[in-house]
C-alpha cells in the first residue's frame, strides 16, 4: 500500500484539531512566534497548519511526500529518504545541518530548529511508525469532519475524482498533487485555486530532481574529458618542446 | 606605520571581532546570531564565504594549467602565489561552511553516507580532495629550504604533473557543480538566473574570474609591499581574461534569449536592476581589457580586475540568494555578527598568506617588513652607561593588543543581543476590553476571544468565586487584571519589585530578610513570595504560584480556561467543548462591525485599526 492523504478543503471547518493531535502524537512543545518564521504557520513545533485560502477557504499545508522528492535527491547524506510506506523520513542521526533540503523543497516544508544549539530539520514525517503499525497518522484520525482522509493513493485518487464528478460546479476540475511535480503523496481537492501553496501559477509535471540529477549524469564524463584533454595538451607540447630543443641532433 | 603594518593592524582586529562572534555562534546556536530564517535558510556565508570563495580561488587551477600543461614559462613567477592563494581561498571555504553548517561536527558524513544524486555531495567531495591536492601542490614551496625533507621535495615535484591534471579535472567538477545546486530550486531562483546552463556558465565565469584575481591579488600584494608588480605577464593574463569575460557575456543573454525569458530584461524592479548591474560589473573589464593602453597601465590592470571580480562574486551572491523570489517573509539581510564572522575568515586567510610570502619563497624574493623588527634590548651607549632609549614598540605587541581589545568589543556588543530570547520578539500585552463579555486579544492582532466573564462567574459561584481565577492581585487591588502582571505575549516577565520590597523592608541593610543565603544573592537562590504574603494566594485559587517570574499571556490564558474544558468536556461528553473553536470562534472579527463580538456589557471598546 502506498500511504496517502487526500484533503478535501470544502469539508474544512478550520478547527485544528488535525494541527493539535500531530503536536501530541510527535511530542512538540508549545510554539511562540518566532523571528524566523514564515508566514504560513508551519514551524519547526507544527508540522502542519490551517492556512487561509482565497474567499475564506481553509487550506491544511503539510509536506506533501512527494513521489520523487526534491529534498531526498538534494540531501548529501541521505538523511532523508522516501519509506517504502511513501512517507519522506528524516535521520537526524545523519543530517550534517546544510539546509539544502530547505532551499531545494519546491513547497516550501521543511523547518529549521534556528533556537536550538544542536539543531535539526523538522516537518512532517506522515506518522510513519503509527502507520507501519497499521494506525492511520494523528491529523486524519482527528479531523472531525472527514476533511483530510487517510487511504491507499490510488483509491484516494479515484475518490477524488468521483468526488469531483459528482459536483463539477463545486470543485475545481483538477487534484493537486495528481501529476505535477511527478505527483504527492498528500493530494488536495478544492473549490478555489491551491496554486498559491507554491506560488507558481501551474506546476511542470516533470519532477524536480530531474534537471539535477541529469547534471550529475554528466559528472564523470566532464571530468573524464578535463583529465584527459589536459594530459593530452601537455603530452602534445612536451613533446614538440623536446623535438625543438633536440631538433638539431635528429 | 607603514601600509603593510596598518594592514596587518586591521586584520588582526577583524579577527578578533570575529573570534568573540564565532564563540557565541557555537554557544547559542544559528538563531541568535544570524538572520538566516525557515525561508531564507542560506545567507552570506553560503552566498558569499562559500559561493564567492570557491570561484575567487580559480586562479589556481587556471594558473597551474597554464604553466605546467601549456608550460608558458614567463607565468612560473606568478604560479606559487595563485597556488598559496587557491589553498587559503579554498581553506576558507571550508572554515565558512563550518560556521554555517548547524552540525559541524558531523561534516565527516558525506564522506560515509553517499548520495551521488546530490550536486552538494559532489561538491563536498570535491572540495575536499581538491583541498588536498591544493596542500600537495603547495607543499613544496615550505619544504625546499629544509634539508631533512629534501625526500619529501622530491617526491611532491614528482607527482606534481598527475595532482596538477587531477586539480583541474576536479575544478572543472565542483566550479560548474556549484551552478548545478540551484538547478533543484526552479520556484527559488528568479528566471533571469535560472537555467539549465548555470553549471556551464559558472565554469565560463570562474575562468575568467581566476584570472582577474591572478592579477587584482599580485597588485594587491605588490602595493603593501612596496614593490613592482609583473604588470607585462598580468597584461597577458588580462587579455585572455577578455575572451572568457566576453564568452559569459554571450553565453548569458544568448541563453536568456533561448530559454523565451528575455522579456525580465526590461521588466522594472530589484531583480532587473541586480542584474544590469552585475552585466555592468563584467562588461565594463571585458571592455578595458580590449584597451591595450589601459590593459599594460598599473592603474588601468587593477581597476579593471577589480571590477571584473567584483562583478562575477556579485553573480554567486545573487544566484546564492540575493537574487531569489520573496518566500513569504521578510527579505533576508545579513546581521552585523554574520559579517564579522566572514570579515574575520577573510582576514584570517590574508594573514595567513601575508605570513607565507614572508617566511617562504612563494614570490622570487622574499619580502621584508621593515618595521616587523622583534623585540629588541634597551640600547645603551657603548662607552658610558647613558640610556639610549627603548626601540619602537615590535608590530607584535600591537598586533595582540588590537586583537584582543576587538575580541573585548565583539563580546561587550554581543553581550546585551537576546541571544536567550530564542527569536521571540517582545510583545507587550493590551487590557482585555469591555464588559459582561470581555474581548481578549493582547496584541491586538484580531485573533481574540470573547470571554463570557459575567456567565463564567455565575457558573463558577457568582462574587466569592473570583479567586478561582484571579489569583493573585496588587497591593490593594481586588482583581488585578492578567495584562498586569502577564506583561508579554509569549515571554516570561517579572512581576517583582524590588525596589518596592527593598524600600519597604529597611533598605541597604534589609538584603537578608529575602536572600536568607549570604551567597550568591541572586534570583534563584532566594525565598519565594509566598513564604512572606501568606495571603498572596487566595484559598481556593486554580493557580499556584512559585516563582517571580509570570508566564507569558497566552500561556496564562490558555492554563487557565483549557484545564477545566477539557476536564468539562470529558465529564459530560462533549468534545466539541474544548477546542480551539470553542472560543476563538471567529478568526477575524474585526473585519467588518457585523463580525465583531456581541455584548451586553457596556459597550466593547475596540480601538479602529485593521487586521493585518
Amino acid at each position: 500500500m502506498k500511504a496517502a492523504i487526500l484533503t478535501d478543503t470544502t469539508k474544512c471547518i478550520g478547527c485544528n484539531e488535525c494541527v493539535i493531535a500531530c503536536k501530541k502524537v510527535n511530542n512538540l512543545p508549545p510554539d511562540a512566534p518566532r523571528r524566523w518564521d514564515r508566514d504560513d504557520g508551519l514551524t519547526a513545533r507544527n508540522w502542519t497548519s490551517i492556512v487561509q485560502g482565497p474567499s475564506d477557504s481553509f487550506v491544511r499545508k503539510q509536506c506533501r511526500h512527494c513521489l520523487d522528492p526534491a529534498c531526498v535527491s538534494a540531501c548529501p547524506v541521505g538523511a532523508l529518504t522516501k519509506s517504502p510506506t511513501g512517507a519522506v523520513v528524516y535521520d537526524s542521526n545523519k543530517c550534517m545541518g546544510c539546509r539544502y533540503c530547505m532551499m531545494a523543497c519546491p513547497y516550501g516544508i521543511p523547518r529549521y530548529e534556528w533556537d536550538q544549539v544542536v539543531p535539526h530539520v523538522r516537518k512532517c514525517i506522515l506518522c510513519n511508525d503509527r502507520v507501519a503499525k497499521g494506525l492511520q497518522p494523528a491529523c486524519t484520525e482527528a479531523c472531525p469532519t472527514q476533511a483530510t482522509i487517510f487511504g491507499d493513493r490510488d483509491e484516494l485518487l479515484s475518490e477524488a475524482h468521483r468526488r469531483i464528478a459528482a459536483e463539477p460546479r463545486l470543485y475545481h476540475d483538477k487534484v493537486w498533487g495528481e501529476s505535477e511535480l511527478g505527483g504527492a503523496s498528500v493530494i488536495y481537492i478544492s473549490n478555489v485555486d491551491l496554486g498559491f501553496l507554491t506560488g507558481a501559477e501551474s506546476l511542470p509535471a516533470t519532477p524536480v530532481p530531474t534537471t539535477t540529477e541529469h547534471a550529475m549524469e554528466a559528472v564523470p564524463f566532464a571530468f573524464t574529458g578535463a583529465v584527459a584533454a589536459m594530459a593530452g595538451i601537455n603530452w602534445i607540447i612536451t613533446r614538440r618542446m623536446k623535438r625543438q630543443t633536440g631538433g638539431p641532433d635528429e | 606605520m607603514n601600509r603593510l603594518r596598518r594592514l596587518k593592524l586591521v586584520l588582526w582586529s577583524i579577527t578578533g571581532l570575529a573570534l568573540a562572534v564565532a564563540t557565541a555562534r557555537f554557544l547559542f546556536g544559528l538563531g541568535p546570531v544570524t538572520h538566516l530564517s525557515d525561508a531564507f535558510p542560506w545567507g552570506l556565508w553560503i552566498g558569499f564565504d562559500v559561493m564567492g570563495g570557491v570561484a575567487l580561488a580559480a586562479g589556481g587551477f587556471i594558473l597551474t594549467a597554464t604553466v605546467y600543461i601549456f608550460h608558458l614559462e614567463r607565468f612560473h613567477s606568478i604560479v606559487r602565489p595563485a597556488v598559496a592563494t587557491a589553498f587559503l581561498g579554498y581553506a576558507a571555504v571550508a572554515v565558512g561552511l563550518l560556521f554555517d553548517l548547524g552540525l559541524p561536527w558531523n561534516i565527516w558524513h558525506m564522506l560515509v553516507f553517499w548520495n551521488p544524486h546530490s550536486p552538494l555531495f559532489e561538491v563536498g567531495w570535491c572540495v575536499m580532495l581538491y583541498l588536498t591536492v591544493l596542500l600537495l601542490e603547495f607543499l613544496p614551496v615550505p619544504t625546499e629550504s629544509l634539508p631533512k625533507l629534501r625526500k619529501l621535495y622530491c617526491a611532491l615535484l614528482k607527482v606534481r604533473l598527475p595532482l596538477v591534471i587531477l586539480g583541474i579535472g576536479l575544478s572543472t567538477l565542483h566550479q560548474s557543480s556549484l551552478g548545478s545546486l540551484f538547478l533543484i530550486m526552479p520556484f527559488r531562483v528568479h528566471p533571469l538566473w535560472y537555467s539549465p546552463a548555470l553549471p556551464l556558465l559558472f565554469l565560463t565565469s570562474a575562468i575568467a574570474l581566476g584570472l582577474m584575481m591572478v592579477v587584482f591579488e599580485s597588485h594587491c600584494t605588490s602595493y603593501f609591499y612596496g614593490r613592482e608588480p609583473e604588470t607585462d605577464t598580468l597584461a597577458s593574463l588580462g587579455s585572455v581574461a577578455r575572451y572568457f569575460l566576453a564568452g559569459y557575456l554571450v553565453l548569458r543573454f544568448a541563453d536568456l534569449i533561448i530559454r523565451g525569458d528575455a522579456h525580465y530584461l526590461a521588466a522594472p524592479g530589484w531583480h532587473t536592476f541586480l542584474f544590469w548591474l552585475e552585466v555592468t560589473f563584467i562588461a565594463v573589464p571585458a571592455l578595458l581589457f580590449s584597451l591595450p593602453r589601459v590593459r599594460t597601465s598599473h592603474s588601468g590592470q587593477f581597476a579593471a580586475a577589480f571590477l571584473g571580480v567584483a562583478g562575477i562574486v556579485f553573480n554567486r551572491i545573487d544566484v546564492g540568494g540575493l537574487a531569489h523570489l520573496p518566500a513569504g517573509a521578510p527579505f533576508y539581510f545579513p546581521a552585523w555578527t554574520e559579517i564579522a564572522i566572514t570579515a574575520g575568515v577573510v582576514s584570517t586567510a590574508t594573514l595567513v598568506f601575508l605570513f607565507l610570502i614572508e617566511r617562504f619563497n612563494v614570490w622570487e624574493q622574499r619580502p621584508v617588513d621593515p618595521e616587523a623588527a622583534p623585540l629588541e634590548a634597551p640600547r645603551f651607549h657603548p662607552v658610558g652607561t647613558t640610556w639610549l632609549g627603548t626601540p619602537a614598540v615590535a608590530s607584535r605587541t600591537i598586533y595582540s593588543l588590537a586583537f584582543v581589545l576587538a575580541a573585548a568589543l565583539g563580546f561587550a556588543l554581543l553581550a546585551p543581543r537576546p541571544a536567550f530570547s530564542r527569536g521571540i520578539p517582545p510583545q507587550p500585552v493590551h487590557r482585555a476590553r469591555g464588559g459582561d463579555i470581555l474581548w481578549i486579544d493582547g496584541n491586538l492582532n484580531g485573533y481574540g476571544v470573547a470571554f463570557p466573564h459575567a456567565k463564567i462567574e455565575a457558573k463558577l459561584g457568582g462574587d466569592s468565586s473570583c479567586v478561582k481565577c484571579h489569583h493573585m492581585n496588587l497591593p490593594r487591588d481586588r482583581n488585578s487584571g492578567c495584562y498586569e502582571c502577564h506583561r508579554d505575549m509569549y515571554l516570561p516577565t517579572d512581576a517583582f519589585r524590588h525596589d518596592w520590597h527593598a524600600a519597604a523592608s529597611g533598605a541597604n541593610l534589609s538584603c537578608n530578610q529575602c536572600h536568607t543565603a549570604a551567597h550568591p544573592r541572586t534570583a534563584s537562590n532566594v525565598k519565594t513570595c509566598g513564604q512572606c504574603h501568606k495571603d498572596l494566594i487566595p484559598p481556593g485559587a486554580t493557580i499556584q504560584v512559585k516563582t517571580y517570574q509570570t508566564v507569558g499571556y497566552v500561556e496564562a490564558m490558555h492554563t487557565l480556561c483549557i484545564g477545566c474544558h477539557v476536564n468539562l468536556a470529558r465529564q459530560n461528553n462533549k468534545p466539541g467543548f474544548a477546542q480551539c473553536t470553542t472560543c476563538h470562534k471567529e478568526p477575524r472579527p474585526l473585519d467588518d462591525a457585523a463580525a465583531q463580538p456581541k455584548t451586553t456589557g457596556v459597550g466593547i471598546l475596540l480601538p479602529a485599526y485593521a487586521p493585518k
